[in-house]
């Protein structure tokens, strides 16, 4: 039973508390009546086994004694360990609240980025086909306005809304575009087909022209003129000084008008 | 500028000059040259209008007689027709005015090219210009030459047909051409404001009145402006008639035959008055002491004058208003103008032609 006294004398300490002299000074105390820690577990042992020695005899008295003691332990064991988890639990929980407000910050600031972010795309995109486009924009803001005045939207719904639009907006603008580059196709085939078969024609023609030429060898030749050299007023006219007159007069009306049309054109 | 000019095939002109004398009409240009060349091409250009009436003419450009005749597949053009050459030289030129510009210069080349010059020789030309023909006309018609020749003068036409005749001084041009009769004395120089009188009674306006005849006295005849001209050309007088003008024409789709002496002498007879009116104006401000010189010095020229009869007839209505009066026609009306030119071109001096290149 020696363990149990022990025990007891554990258990006892750590029920008490400790205090200084000087303390108790304080608080009027003149004198302490000291009790050890032994007799108190001696004290409780007697006391327990007098309340149960009215009762019980025997082995039975020593064994209930015994349970009695261990409950006690246990008991005590207990509280200190509810005492523990209490606190253990209470700390989680601080912790825990910590973290979600930590959380909701982080999410509330990634919400606006996301927020920003895809009103400045919103308004890139408005700016980017604004006019016959500016119907989709417009689509992506109120997405991003009804999920923003919602304010539950987290993260992966409006991602998921954005992916359908965007997906959405895509293959239309896919389709548009493709059209677009059909007839863009449809229209160079079409210009060139028309080229080609302008120089084709243009080919018959030049074709045509070089056979006439080579078949009639002496084609250029023209007719030579009768003057060697430039002529002039021929000196035995009996009218030479008025001639040479009259020409320089038309020379100089011409000198006039052909320096005029080169330096003015 | 005054090195003897290479061709764009870099070939040397030092085998000779041919000289072009050219009469730049309305309704017809002439060429004369110094190599015994005379040419005449109505002044129409025509383009294909498509790929499909390019590839059935298999030309890029068609001139005179055969642009007319083709003229349903053609984009066609009359660019000397009066107001039509509208060149400014600057970019306010509409498409319009550069398209005339451009078959004003491929007609000038046609007309080079009728003259059948040889390439290593040097090409002067003289191009006799309608009196009234604005600086601005005159400046694209030199323009469009300087492309084909290697020098190019302009002198007015009436000048020309006066010269081709050596009629130097005191003479009065009459030049009937299709728009319009210039009327120009000459006294020496060259003809100022004051010595031109110009009016469009003319070529066309005998047409117009012509049909306008024929319609009104021949029921149920169908015929076109260019039919009514041929008609003229072919009949076409004043004063006594030497043979009735009998003419088919159908009616219904069916040839029918109509007189039409009466209605050709009436609408021919329209030139009379106001040439008589004009030589009257010209003569009663010119020089007292030269006016009956100037009288008996009157040329008909142009197209116009080709109708029977009308130098005599102007010749009795000047005696009868004027006291007196001679008119000559020119030999060659067609040619008059080109002639005159080639003369002018032939008397120019070397030097003269060298600062113009
Ligand atoms: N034999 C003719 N008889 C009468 N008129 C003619 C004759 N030959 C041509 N013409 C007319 O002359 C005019 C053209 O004259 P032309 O001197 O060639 O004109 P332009 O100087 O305006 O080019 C046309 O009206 C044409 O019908
Ligand atoms: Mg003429």
């Amino acid at each position: 039973m020696a363990g149990f006294k022990e025990t007891l004398k554990d258990a006892v300490r750590q029920l008490s508390f400790r205090t200084s002299l000087d303390s108790l000074r304080k608080k009027g105390v003149q004198q302490v009546n000291v009790l050890g820690l032994d007799r108190i577990t001696a004290l409780i042992e007697a006391a327990v086994h007098r309340s149960l020695k009215s009762r019980l005899v025997g082995v039975e008295r020593e064994a209930i004694a015994d349970a009695t003691k261990a409950e006690f332990l246990r008991m005590l064991r207990t509280n200190e360990d509810l005492q523990r988890q209490k606190s253990e639990v209470e700390e989680q929980r601080e912790r825990a609240e910590d973290e979600v407000d930590q959380l909701r910050r982080e999410l509330t600031q990634q919400n606006q980025a996301l927020q920003l972010r895809l009103e400045q795309d919103a308004l890139g995109l408005a700016n980017r086909y604004e006019g016959e486009n500016a119907a989709i924009a417009r689509k992506v803001t109120e997405v991003v306005q009804s999920l923003a005045q919602s304010g539950s939207a987290s993260l992966s719904t409006v991602e998921q809304r954005l992916m359908e639009l965007v997906l959405d907006v895509v293959s239309g603008e896919r389709q548009s575009a493709e059209a677009a580059r059909r007839t863009l196709h449809d229209r160079e085939v079409d210009n060139l087909q028309r080229r080609i078969k302008k120089l084709n024609d243009n080919l018959v023609v030049t074709e045509q022209r070089l056979q006439l030429v080579a078949a009639q060898k002496n084609v250029d030749g023209g007719i030579s003129s009768v003057y060697r050299e430039v002529q002039g007023v021929a000196g035995g006219d009996g009218q030479g000084e008025k001639k040479k007159e009259l020409m320089s007069g038309i020379f100089q009306a011409n000198l006039k008008l052909q320096k005029k049309a080169q330096g003015g054109a | 500028m005054s090195e003897t000019k290479e061709t764009g095939e870099g070939q040397k002109k030092d085998h000779g000059v041919l000289y072009i004398g050219m009469d730049l009409g309305t309704s017809r240009t002439s060429v004369s040259a110094s190599n015994g060349v005379r040419e005449t091409v109505y002044s129409m250009v025509g383009y294909p209008k498509d790929v499909v009436s390019h590839k059935l003419l298999k030309k890029d450009v068609l001139f005179g007689k055969e642009a007319l005749e083709k003229r349903l597949s053609l984009k066609l053009y009359k660019p000397l027709e009066k107001g039509v050459l509208k060149f400014t030289g600057d970019a306010t030129m509409d498409a319009e005015a550069k398209a005339n510009l451009k078959a004003a210069t491929d007609l000038i080349g046609e007309a080079v090219r009728l003259a059948k010059p040889r390439k290593d020789e040097l090409v002067y030309c003289v191009i006799g210009a309608p009196a009234e023909a604005s600086v601005k006309n005159r400046e694209a018609i030199i323009e469009a030459a300087r492309a084909h020749v290697d020098s190019v003068m302009l002198c007015s036409e009436p000048f020309s047909v006066a010269y081709g005749l050596d009629w130097l001084e005191d003479v009065l041009v009459i030049d009937i051409g299709a728009g319009t009769t210039d009327m120009c004395r000459m006294h020496g120089t060259m003809p100022e404001e004051a010595d031109q009188v110009m009016f469009d009674t003319a070529g066309d306006a005998v047409d117009a009145e012509l049909s306008r005849r024929i319609t009104e006295t021949c029921k149920g005849a169908q015929f076109t402006i260019h039919m009514v001209k041929d008609i003229k050309e072919r009949y076409g007088f004043v004063g006594e008639a030497a043979e009735r003008c009998i003419v088919e024409l159908p009616v219904d789709g069916k040839p029918t035959p109509f007189d039409l002496t009466d209605a050709i002498r009436a609408a021919c007879s329209i030139l009379i008055d106001p040439i008589v009116k004009g030589i009257h104006k010209l003569v009663a401000t010119f020089d007292p002491e030269f006016q009956n010189r100037l009288k008996n010095r009157v040329l008909l020229a142009g197209g116009g004058s080709m109708v029977k009869g009308l130098d005599s007839a102007v010749e009795k209505a000047m005696k009868e208003r004027l006291g007196s009066g001679k008119v000559i026609r020119i030999e060659e009306p067609i040619y008059g103008g080109a002639n005159g030119a080639l003369k002018i071109a032939h008397d120019m001096p070397a030097d003269f032609w060298e600062q113009l290149k």
